[in-house]
């Protein structure tokens, strides 16, 4: 059994969960604390700045979702590990790539819109709908890597 | 580019919402009696927060941002005049102070009074001992208040240009500016000295000192010349037809430059002017206030409101 072609695919995993988690943590966190100080003076606007801080959380669930989704196909998940090569496992690697590197920075961005996003909501509510759509725009890029990385995953042969 | 204050911003963003509009400024003008103004006043602001307050927000919201400190140092500095004249004509300061302010106070009065400057903060240390030996040495309180309030403006720019915020260093050349070119016009009707034209102008890089205190020497027909040749013609030709007038446009340049950061979601830029904006929302209800008490016609009022941050 070749353990370095399964260890890269590992940190492959690792990775798409690790930085696209990142960018998310920092994403909700902005978000958090713009709309924290809108909730602070405007206890009422809460409902519509937690759907802002929901926005950049997306990230992390993608990184979540190809890592659990390469985990299983390469059987750490489910037992029976499959044999791989220095080359798949490189593959897989960068498999991950797309979205863990799209994730981090795409979540980071996307929490800049969503707090921007916030100030639409603290000084005009009713234009809230407006703040959503902008923010929501920077995840095509992220639902792009996603599907990359997904077929990327899928279609790397094993055996 | 940074997020800093992100949620202090935010929260800005939040109580502009409350400030006090144009159709505010044209309903109250319109008011027909001082119970009706004072009560669509208060529908509208609530119970009204003093400076101090705002201040106080402000400081809850962003503690530590020092650019912000800028914003008090003519408080500051004010507050330095009315210790200094007050120990030597034996008065209570505290009725001459001015909040909000970036000093203690109690300490203000304590290191004058002891003449232990170092108490000071740093930026106006020299400036108080220099006062101090002017004022006792020639009594002149109008060479002093000069000293001390262009001292005020160079300790703003100075301040600003550390902090390498280009909208501070704005925000403080545009109030050298204005009070400049006030100055400048006072000495002129006044004929005063070269050099106490000297001392109280302070000078930036927009209007050079030298060439301001020889125009505003040679005469005010001198001075509106040389302010034509400036960026800034326009607040000498104001100053021809009304001081008024020049003093709204004054408010009015700062409050444009405070604009700027309304489009900003983070850093402390909407923080600072949200501070200016409830400044110029005080000193229009203070204006309107005194101008209904005189009886002046609502074309009169108008004319002298400030321009508004919403």
């Amino acid at each position: 059994m070749n353990s370095l072609g399964l260890a890269l695919a590992i940190i492959g995993a690792a990775c798409a969960a690790l930085f696209a988690g990142i960018g998310s943590a920092k994403g909700v966190g902005l978000v958090g604390e713009a709309a924290a100080g809108v909730v602070s003076v405007d206890p009422n606007k809460f409902s519509k700045v937690l759907i802002l801080q929901l926005l950049p959380g997306t990230q992390g669930l993608y990184g979540l979702l190809t890592a659990i989704l390469l985990l299983t196909k390469i059987g750490v998940i489910g037992g029976g590990y499959e044999q791989l090569t220095t080359a798949q496992g490189l593959m897989y690697l960068g498999a991950c790539l797309p979205i863990a590197i799209v994730g981090l920075f795409s979540g980071i961005a996307q929490g800049r819109a969503a707090a921007a996003g916030v100030g639409i909501v603290a000084k005009k509510p009713d234009h809230s709908g407006k703040g959503i759509i902008m923010a929501a725009m920077v995840e095509t890029y992220a639902i792009l890597a996603l599907l990359i990385s997904i077929l990327l995953i899928y279609n790397i042969q094993i055996g | 580019m940074g997020t800093e204050y992100a949620s202090a911003a935010a929260a800005v963003k939040a109580m502009e919402s409350s400030l006090l509009t144009y159709s505010d400024i044209e309903q109250l003008i319109g008011a027909r009696s001082v119970s009706d103004f004072n009560a669509l006043l208060s529908s509208k602001t609530g119970e009204g927060q003093s400076l101090a307050q705002v201040w106080e927000m402000i400081r809850e919201l962003a503690p530590g941002c020092k650019e912000l400190n800028i914003l008090l140092y003519r408080n500051d500095f004010h507050n330095l005049k009315a210790a200094l004249k007050t120990l030597l004509s034996n008065r209570d300061a505290s009725q001459y102070y001015i909040k909000p302010t970036n000093l203690d106070l109690a300490r203000l009065s304590g290191a004058v009074a002891a003449k232990e400057y170092d108490e000071l903060p740093e930026y106006m240390r020299e400036t108080a001992q220099e006062a101090y030996e002017l004022l006792t040495g020639t009594m002149d309180g109008q060479l002093s208040d000069s000293l001390i309030d262009a001292a005020a403006l160079r300790a703003m720019q100075d301040a600003a240009l550390e902090t390498g915020s280009g909208f501070m260093i704005k925000y403080a050349q545009l109030t050298t500016v204005c009070a400049d070119i006030k100055t400048a016009y006072r000495c002129s009707i006044m004929r005063k000295s070269r050099s106490f034209l000297e001392t109280a102008v302070c000078g930036s890089s927009e209007i050079d000192k030298e060439s301001l205190v020889r125009a505003a020497q040679a005469g005010k027909d001198t001075l509106f010349t040389f302010l034509d040749t400036t960026v800034y013609s326009e607040l000498g030709d104001l100053l021809k037809e009304s001081a008024a007038q020049f003093e709204k446009r004054c408010d009015d340049l700062i409050m444009e430059h405070a604009e700027s950061a309304r489009l900003q979601a983070f850093g402390f830029e909407p923080i600072a002017a949200y501070f200016i904006a409830k400044e110029a929302e005080i000193r229009n209800i203070r204006i309107l206030t005194v101008c209904r008490e005189c009886g002046a016609d609502r074309k009169t009022i108008t004319e002298r409101m400030r321009k508004l941050y919403v």
